[in-house]
């Protein structure tokens, strides 16, 4: 037996024992604490068409319907729609963080079900939605931003580990960069998609809701030479958000094009929940440490006690310590590899780090001048 | 001391099946992702394949209740207290004669018409005249010039 031939095994077995690793490294789960906080309302907005026809007295096998298989099993109408009402009461539940574990499997098993009952039930947005409870209940995702841990706390009982093995993080980010690289790669392989066909044809059949745009802009919407670069924009915008995601270099240009992509989509397209949770599933890519960067104010200024309050109160992903600095110092931001900025690009440094405001600051971070004001 | 040398190992052994628990997960549920995106490149429905706005096609089809006596009577007309738009709500088929768009792709629209065929011919047990439903269908695959093709239920039994 040759030396390689002998290595190749032991080499086998230490990429399964970093596998392993990978799966049962302990990471924060507050980034999904709040896709759990975020997604009850995406499952209330699903919901709501089955419950405003239940409460019509109608339910899904009172027209055209079909399952997928045979055996999957049907209630009666009574206990259906009950279901979809529990549905809705977990969903608020699990959104609170009542009961965590118990609300977000029951709305997972119920929205599922329902899902699974018909073909016709199917939409892209709903399979999302679906994937993502899933895996907010295989995780321990209601120790944070959650009314159980805050009956802990009164009770005077200590704190859960908000931490826990990492797989269902990295699962998710699997599914969410799925989603955008198999919507991508099925454009880019379909010569009708990539050379603009589709787009421009859907514009053309849409033509009467353009009607509100000036008449230049209808005039490029239509326009057969415009789809030809605007669908490659579209389907490399997908890919790009699909790859860019993974690395830390591109990670936030990635988050900052999906929330526009999303928000493009949900301006001219009907795509149900899909573009409020394609952003909220965002936060995911947050890296999984909490407190692990420092904001100091000087507590006497204003401004910097204004930028503090906001800190605190917008900092979803517990990203900031806030701490108090001597009086007269400047605003000041530690990162977590030790760098400190400070003054206004601290500012924008801070607040493009917060889900609510990152949008509109990252940007921001691109001038020259909070360039020059990090060290490199 | 006795108990510490049978927990240990219980122990090991309940972390190994942990540990070789996730793997299967995490692998099962990848492969099964990829399955159902590989999967979506020929089936007509796309279940977790994640194909958005697929196409631009667009379809409409004169769809007809063929009776025992031969007449084609358009399903617009109601029938033995049913109507059409009221048996099949959903997927953009409540009104065929009507040139819509194929919102998941042609495939997938006509095979969902297929299936409200054959739905609706097995859930009118008032309508004693039906030999089957017919759908004549001109659809437009993107760009391409139309194409016509005719899908039917399976004949019902008729009452006498």
């Amino acid at each position: 037996m040759t030396a390689a031939a002998a290595s190749a095994p032991a080499r086998v077995r230490g990429l399964v024992a970093g596998f392993d690793e990978l799966l049962g490294r302990a990471v924060s789960m507050r980034a999904f604490a709040l896709l759990r906080v975020l997604a009850g309302p995406a499952v209330l907005l699903h919901l709501q068409p089955f419950l405003s026809d239940a409460l019509a007295g109608r339910i899904y096998r009172d027209a055209f319907y079909e399952p997928y298989v045979a055996w999957y099993p049907e209630l009666p109408r009574a206990l259906y729609v009950g279901l979809l009402v529990l549905a809705a009461v977990a969903a608020l539940a699990m959104s609170i963080g009542f009961l965590t574990r118990l609300t977000t499997a029951t709305t997972f098993v119920i929205v599922s079900y329902n899902l699974f009952l018909s073909t016709t039930h199917f939409h892209n947005n709903r399979a999302y939605l679906v994937i993502v409870l899933a895996l907010l209940t295989a995780a321990p995702c209601g120790r944070e931003l959650s009314l159980d841990a805050w009956i802990r706390r009164r009770r005077g009982s200590p704190a859960l580990d908000p931490s826990a093995p990492g797989w269902p993080l990295w699962l998710l980010r699997f599914e969410c960069a799925a989603v955008y690289a198999a919507s991508g790669t099925s454009k880019l392989v379909d010569p009708d998609w990539f050379g603009g066909t589709v787009t421009w044809q859907r514009v053309v059949q849409a033509r009467d809701e353009l009607d509100p745009l000036p008449h230049w802009a209808v005039s490029v919407l239509t326009d057969r030479g415009f789809h030809t670069v605007a669908a490659k924009l579209i389907v490399l915008t997908e890919l790009f958000i699909a790859a860019g995601l993974w690395s830390p270099r591109t990670r936030y240009a990635a988050v900052w094009v999906a929330v526009a992509f999303h928000l493009a989509i949900e301006g001219s397209a009907s795509v149900q929940v899909f573009s409020y949770l394609g952003i909220a599933v965002l936060v995911i890519w947050a890296v999984p440490r909490t407190r692990d960067r420092v904001l100091r104010i000087d507590p006497t200024n204003g401004r910097h006690r204004q930028l503090g309050a906001a800190v605190r109160g917008l900092d979803w992903l517990a990203r900031f310590r806030v701490e108090a600095a001597a009086p007269g110092s400047r605003l000041e931001v530690a990162d977590r590899d030790g760098t400190t900025i400070r003054g206004a690009p601290a500012a924008a440094f801070a607040l493009s780090r917060l889900p609510l405001t990152a949008w509109f600051a990252l940007p921001v971070l691109l001038l020259p001048a909070i360039r020059r004001a990090r060290p490199q | 001391m006795a108990e510490n040398h049978v927990r240990a190992p219980r122990t090991r052994l309940r972390s190994r099946v942990r540990v070789v628990g996730r793997r299967v997960v995490v692998v099962a549920v990848v492969v099964l992702q990829l399955v159902f995106v590989a999967r979506g490149y020929w089936s007509n429905h796309k279940p977790f394949a994640f194909q958005m706005f697929p196409e631009s096609s667009t379809w409409r089809a004169s769809v007809v209740r063929v009776t025992a006596d031969g007449g084609r009577i358009p399903i617009e007309l109601p029938w033995a207290g049913y109507r059409w738009d009221q048996l099949v709500r959903d997927r953009g088929l409540s009104y065929p004669s009507v040139r819509g768009h194929a919102d998941s792709g042609l495939d997938n629209q006509l095979a969902f018409l297929q299936a409200a065929l054959e739905w609706v011919a097995r859930n009118t047990p008032r309508d004693r005249q039906t030999r089957y439903l017919e759908a004549t269908v001109t659809a437009w695959h993107n760009s391409d010039p139309p194409r016509v093709e005719v899908l039917r239920s399976r004949p019902r039994e008729v009452g006498e």
